[in-house]
């Protein structure tokens, strides 16, 4: 589904990413943990297609083919999904209206009639308990952590993806809305590939990744299985760079 | 009180007349009082209305064979405004008590189109302003407005037409515990001028104001947005606040945004703010995340910052009417 082959990213003089290699079939949840600044999200939205990064060296394929060249739409219509860790808010923009623009953009021909997309959007909304208050606010605009990430849940169910790329999706989430929002992401992977970036555990516990990578100084230093993760939070990061 | 002829022309130099001067804005030479057609009012009774000192206003009534007059009470209005031929010219007095709720649209090709309009509000009115005009029309507008004590009035506004617009906008709160919200949203596109100037009088203590002005500016396009916030002496515990957005999309299009304040209590609460800027590239980036195309992803965001200037209207009936309005103006704008 993903193949990153030896990636370099940089921003202006600043090497972030120095040789990333990594593959994501379908089905598979990888998770990425790592420090502050150890570019995990970074790399996620190299693979969105930030314009603000540059690859120096190395390739992204999805699906088989070399995507350096698509544009982030152009991504998104073949089925890839940004969860972003700071959702952009885009005021007097009514979240019913993005959703709905959003998924004919991404599903084209095969976009819901309008009485179809009601009906998956309230089931959706249901599962993620989410009030139908929310389609006419506007955009991330006055939103709480919580909420923020939930709308990101909701649009990855609605836009259904090959691919999620879930960056620090559990961040500003109480128990019951990691539980909530977890059951979201389980809910796709059977027919997508996932890379959760992620500090904490705590996820881990809802989400079984099949993979866990360790992200330092730009480079995945360690690969292992969920365990990994555990080891993580008893141990921190220090016994890596020994 | 002098009638048109002998009322000066106002000098540049004066905060309303900077950006649009008299001479611009007036249909022919400046001495002259050219023959008006009445601007088609599609409801109110015959009435007249008193001159004024100030020039435009002055200039209006005296042109204008029109002048009606409308009473809302507890009722919604949708009041069209037809205008047509070379000049056109009218004035509006309207009165409301309740809760009522009105929209006016003003359209036509006229090639000029002056409207006056004094109103008085008791209760609470939510009024709508769209100004749908062609866009080869010159449009000059004067509004006056006293809220009373305790009353309300919520103002919309969309400037959706028109070539050279002018509108001078000034509401008094007369009475404690009156309040105004006002929200106006401008597009510019091509050689559009679209000049809005608001002025708000805190007469009296325990009074709020806020004002939002939002212009997008595309093409060759110049907006204007003057504000000019009064607290009068005494008027203490009044809370004011006043922003002018500008959303740059063409390195063309200009945009001024000008609050100013007079503040003469001492215990007030008073906030103004401008800010112009181009898109911002993370909200095109998160848009383009969900398939949407950097056009569409512009023209979304476009969309929601005109619509966020009516972030404080309160009437979902004026904010739907705002909407349903303004997305008709940008699909006609895209379709040619």
């Amino acid at each position: 589904m993903l193949a990153v082959e030896n990636l370099h990213v940089s921003v202006g003089d600043t090497e972030i990413i120095k040789g990333v290699s990594l593959k994501i079939n379908l089905g598979e949840v990888h998770a990425i943990m790592g420090r502050n600044g150890s570019g995990k999200s970074t790399l996620a939205n190299v693979i969105m297609g930030h314009p603000a990064y540059e690859i120096t060296s190395g390739e992204i394929k999805f699906k088989g083919t070399p995507i350096d060249e698509m544009e982030v739409f152009e991504r998104a219509r073949a089925g890839m999904f940004l969860s972003f860790q700071y959702p952009s808010s885009i005021p007097g923009v009514q979240v019913g209206t993005f959703l709905r623009k959003s998924v004919s953009a991404v599903r084209g021909d095969d976009a819901p009639s309008a009485r179809e997309f009601r009906k998956e959007l309230k089931m959706h909304m249901e599962a993620l308990d989410m009030d139908k208050s929310f389609l006419s606010r506007y955009v991330n605009d006055g939103f709480s952590g919580g909420e923020k990430k939930r709308l990101e849940i909701l649009q990855m169910l609605l836009l259904n993806p090959k691919l999620a790329l879930l960056d620090e999706t559990d961040s500003g989430l109480d128990i019951d809305a990691l539980r909530v929002v977890a059951d979201g992401i389980n809910s796709i992977t059977p027919n997508a590939g996932c890379l959760l970036i992620t500090h904490y555990q705590r996820l881990l516990d809802h989400v079984k990744p099949d993979y866990v990578h360790v992200m330092i100084d730009g480079k995945i230093v360690k690969t292992g299985d969920a365990e990994l993760a555990t080891k993580l939070e008893l141990r921190g990061y220090d016994w890596l760079e020994a | 009180m002098m009638q048109y002829p002998q009322i000066s022309i106002p000098p540049r130099s004066e905060h309303l007349w900077r950006y649009t001067p008299w001479k611009r804005i007036h249909p022919t030479k400046v001495v002259e009082m050219p023959d008006s057609d009445p601007i088609r009012i599609s409801s109110g009774v015959d009435s007249n209305m008193d001159d004024s000192d100030e020039i435009a206003r002055s200039f209006i009534h005296a042109i204008s064979k029109t002048c009606k007059k409308i009473i809302l009470k507890d009722e919604t209005l949708e009041l069209d405004l037809r205008c047509s031929g070379h000049i056109c010219s009218g004035e509006l007095n309207i009165e409301s008590s309740g809760n009522s709720t009105l929209i006016i649209r003003i359209s036509g090709d006229a090639g000029w189109t002056g409207v006056r309009i004094l109103g008085t509000v008791k209760g609470s009115l939510s009024m709508a302003t769209i100004n749908d005009l062609s866009s080869d029309s010159h449009f000059l507008r004067c509004e006056d407005w006293i809220v009373d004590r305790d009353s309300e009035l919520e103002f919309a506004n969309l400037s959706a037409g028109g070539f050279l617009n002018k509108s001078d906008i000034r509401v008094d709160l007369k009475g404690k515990g009156a309040q105004m919200r006002a929200g106006i949203a401008s597009n510019g596109y091509s050689f559009k001028h679209d000049d809005h100037h608001v002025e708000i009088k805190h007469c009296v203590g325990n009074t709020e104001s806020s004002l939002v002005m939002h212009a997008t500016c595309n093409d060759s396009s110049h907006s204007v947005g003057t504000g000019l916030l009064t607290i009068c002496e005494g008027a203490d515990g009044s809370d004011a606040g006043q922003v002018f957005r500008n959303l740059l999309l063409s390195e063309k299009s200009r945009a001024e945004a000008i609050p100013e304040l007079e503040v003469l209590a001492d215990d007030v609460k008073a906030a103004h703010g401008a800010a112009s800027a181009p898109i911002d590239v993370d909200q095109i980036h998160y848009l383009a995340s969900r398939g949407l195309s950097y056009e569409e992803a512009a023209a979304l965001i476009v969309e929601g910052f005109l619509m966020d200037a009516f972030r404080e209207i309160k009437s979902e009936e004026i904010v739907d009417a705002m909407r349903t309005r303004l997305l008709v103006h940008l699909e006609c704008l895209v379709n040619g």
